[in-house]
């Protein structure tokens, strides 16, 4: 499917690529051509072998066979530095800035402007301002400002400066909006599509196809370690790009669960905390409430709130009808709440631990009584969450932290399932996870929904929230605007007002 | 500038304690009348200076991320292993290529437990914490080897050696204060303007965000434990000298007062954060409660009571002005 391009005029050229690792190929025969001034999605499932290709481009990784050839010229790459000599940048999926350090000190990490070993703070301070406006990115005014004040949208900005700082011919980037907002997604878009037209080369990995649909010139999708075709963008829909990614039809991987609202479950009113400013709002059995909002906009601020996570400063919370107080995580759960944490890695699980460890850690009390482990019992709650969410994890003493995101998460909802939660928090349960895995984990909340759980669901994706959810709250400055149905809304209507008009010079 | 402004708190914090030692708290108690002569003041900077210099040396460590807790049982053994030269050959032998054979040998010592810190730090994935639990003891042991474990004193006739510890420059300024001095410019400028000291503030920050950028991590990180050694190397003659004797039983504890100067100060035991001015003062605060509580005439029962309790405070007030400010 790979159409002929002449040689010469491709800017990147991989023929034949392979990499194994001990019995897993995980590159077969990659194809692969980037011409000058595209940008170019790279799309497959995790561990179709996206990551693998790109640090073999990096130099982290040197394949066993295949050439590499840059600019019609024949390139090894052999290490890091051989990537930064011929011009490759990439930007990985985790930040690697030093937080501590100021804009222009992360620019020129590793190479500061110096004389005999001497430091040029007033050269490095005027070269990073120059350097930022002859990119655009203006939103980085301060280039004195400690880098961990900054939102994650500029400190991505940051990364992209310094990966231009020298000359880039290729630049690659790791899944770069998994933790932006909308906005801030369209003006790194804005970056990328004028770094296009000054000839730079770009390769974007993304999980999110509307994005690619949008962004891409070309599309090159990977499955199981082969590429399998490369077509512009304008040519495929998201359907034909889902079914080539996964390699089998998936009709519609929104598919909202059937509504069949009950009693209602949680009642909050006028909820003031650190970061929450009067919110109310309800949720009945066997229904989906969406908060729809932009990133900060106060949506995990008040799902830690009805955790017990933060200190709730006034306000009225009831389950079933009967106020209960929430002092702690204890008191919540005790009260039928339970909260997926956004941060897999840092408030969900522990990550060195099996995932029999991680499905049985919120039972302790179930099978440790007077503290005699009752393993059998330990093995029934760990098992039933493994089969009921189709957990694939070789073995139950399987360290967590090799599962891929989506088991991760399932692990992370699984726990809470020996005894089903009467409310249900969800907050971004579908970061960094696949298509695939995707429509699992909203299988998995249907069947919760159609058994009667009360469902609260925050994602950053809006599209994701409008499709999933019966009732959508609409979320911004710690406040909930107006509750609404999700038929009764779209896209479009409710973005304005998410954004709100005070933002909208930077639209 | 942006260093200046954090080190307002300690500087505020210095001159409160210099008022209250002096006037005392009014109605309760009359301060001390003495503790603002010139040499009182004098004493207090001779009696912080090894604690200054070993402090300069764990901030290095603690700004990338790691601790050297082997500091007070090297400054044990640079005095003893330095003695022991001094003695060698007898009484007649002692000459200026003498001392430095010495000095050299002390240095040496330290320079290579220094290396072998940083390198285990930098190569192996042992915590530096346990690495130099380690080495601390293997240092202890090795002074312990000197002299059946008993004092050596210091041969009179190493009048220079002695004077390390012990003398004036112009008749005034105690020469280990002159020494502290002069260590605490270099190791600022170091730290401060030249690339080196910009790379430990990246590495300490985000370990990986510098390896992607090429920053030599095990060489600087060799050079980060080699340098706090050789630092200590200084602070153990000079240790030494004041004794007039080296003592292998010695030094016990000073890696932790050490690291009080280096967190009163300011330094981020997470790395990444802390200034060499910060980690003076912080030995300058610490040296002022000790000998304002010693002369105020506190049991030293309490006195130990009021330094850790202090110490707690300034943590404590760091750690919260730094979660206001991310």
């Amino acid at each position: 499917m790979v159409e002929p391009v002449s040689n010469e005029s491709l800017l990147l050229n991989l023929r034949g690529v392979t990499k194994r690792f001990a019995a897993i190929t995980a590159l077969d025969h990659v194809d692969f051509g980037l011409r000058r001034g595209e940008i170019h999605a790279l799309l497959g499932e995790n561990g179709a072998g996206k990551s693998t290709l790109i640090k073999v481009l990096g130099g982290i990784h040197v394949p066993e066979a295949g050439t590499i050839e840059i600019e019609g010229r024949p390139a090894r790459i052999r290490s890091v530095a051989d990537a930064d000599r011929r011009g490759i940048r990439i930007i990985h999926q985790e930040l690697s800035l030093a937080g501590n350090l100021s804009v222009a000190e992360n620019l020129y990490l590793g190479r500061e402007p110096s004389r005999f070993g001497w430091l040029r703070r007033g050269k490095m301070d005027r070269d990073a301002r120059a350097l930022i406006a002859a990119l655009g990115l203006e939103e980085l005014r301060s280039v004195g400002a400690t880098v961990s004040g900054l939102s994650v949208a500029h400190q991505q900005l940051v990364e992209i400066a310094r990966a231009l700082s020298t000359r880039a011919k290729i630049l690659v980037l790791d899944e770069p909006t998994s933790a932006l907002s909308d906005t801030e997604t369209e003006s790194l878009f804005a970056t990328l599509r004028r770094l296009r037209d000054q000839g730079v080369g770009i390769i974007y990995i993304s999980h999110r196809l509307e994005e690619i649909l949008r962004l891409a010139d070309r599309i090159t999708v990977l499955r199981d370690g082969r590429a399998i075709g490369t077509q512009d963008t304008s040519a495929v829909n998201q359907r034909e790009l889902v079914r080539w990614m996964v390699g089998r039809d998936i009709v519609d991987h929104f598919h909202r669960p059937a509504a069949r609202a009950g009693d209602v479950a949680l009642e909050v009113c006028d909820l003031w905390g650190p970061k929450t400013f009067g919110a109310s709002l309800s949720v009945r059995y066997g229904e989906v409430l969406g908060l729809a909002g932009l990133v900060g906009s106060g949506r995990t601020e008040l799902a830690r709130l009805l955790f017990g996570i933060d200190r709730i400063q006034r306000g009225r919370i009831a389950v079933d009808g009967r106020p209960v107080r929430i002092a702690g995580p204890r008191h919540a759960l005790d009260a039928g709440i339970v909260l997926v944490p956004e941060d897999r890695k840092r408030e969900g699980l522990v990550m060195i631990q099996s995932v029999a460890f991680n499905l049985a850690l919120p039972w302790v009390r179930e099978w440790m009584t007077a503290c005699v482990p009752n393993w059998r019992r330990r093995r029934e709650i760990v098992g039933r969450a493994i089969r009921d969410f189709g957990i694939r994890a070789s073995d139950p003493e399987q360290c967590v932290g090799n599962l891929s995101g989506g088991n991760q998460q399932k692990v992370l909802v699984g726990r809470w399932t020996e005894h089903r939660p009467k409310i249900l928090i969800l907050d971004e349960p579908t970061r960094g996870v696949d298509v695939g895995a995707r429509e699992e984990m909203f299988a998995i909340l249907g069947s919760l929904v159609a058994a009667g759980v009360a469902v609260v669901l925050i994602s950053s994706d809006l599209a994701e929230v409008l499709a999933m959810s019966h009732r959508v709250a609409l979320v911004r400055d710690g406040r909930i605007l107006r509750t609404a149905l999700a038929e009764e809304i779209t896209l479009e209507s409710i973005l304005a007002e998410l954004t709100g008009a005070h933002h909208d010079e930077s639209r | 500038m942006r260093v200046g402004k954090r080190l307002l708190p300690l500087l505020a914090a210095v001159a409160i304690l210099q008022v209250l030692f002096r006037f005392g708290l009014p109605g309760v108690w009359a301060g001390i009348p003495r503790f603002w002569d010139f040499e009182n003041q004098l004493d207090i900077a001779q009696q912080i200076s090894v604690n200054a210099i070993l402090a300069f040396g764990m901030t290095l460590t603690i700004l990338i991320g790691g601790i050297d807790l082997s500091v007070g049982a090297v400054v044990a053994l640079v005095g003893t292993t330095t003695v022991y030269v001094l003695g060698l050959g007898g009484v007649e032998a002692q000459s200026t290529w003498h001392l430095l054979l010495a000095v050299a040998a002390g240095l040496g010592v330290a320079a290579l437990f220094g290396a072998f810190n940083g390198l285990c730090a930098a190569t192996t994935r042992m915590p530096p914490f346990i690495i130099t639990l380690a080495t601390m003891w293997v240092a202890r042991g090795a002074a312990l080897r000197f002299n059946e474990g008993r004092p050596m004193h210091v041969p009179e006739q190493q009048t220079l050696f002695l004077a390390l510890g012990n003398g004036r420059v112009a008749g005034t300024v105690p020469i280990p204060v002159v020494v502290m001095g002069v260590l605490f410019v270099l190791t600022a400028v170091l730290l401060h303007r030249t690339r080196f000291g910009q790379h430990l503030y990246a590495m300490g920050g985000n370990r990986e965000a510098a390896r992607y950028t090429g920053i030599p991590l095990v060489r600087r990180e060799v050079a980060v434990y080699v340098l706090c050694s050789l630092l200590t190397g200084v602070a153990g003659m000079i240790h030494a000298s004041q004794l007039y004797s080296a003592e292998p039983a010695s030094g016990v504890g000073f890696e932790l007062n050490a690291i009080a100067a280096a967190v009163v100060g300011g330094t981020s035991f997470t790395g990444g954060i802390g200034t060499m001015g910060g980690t003076l003062l912080g030995a300058i605060i610490i040296g002022i409660l000790d000998k304002g509580l010693n002369q105020a005439g506190v049991h030293y029962s309490f006195q130990y009571m009021v330094k850790g309790l202090v110490i707690l405070a300034a943590v404590y007030l760091d750690v919260r002005r730094q979660s206001k400010r991310a």
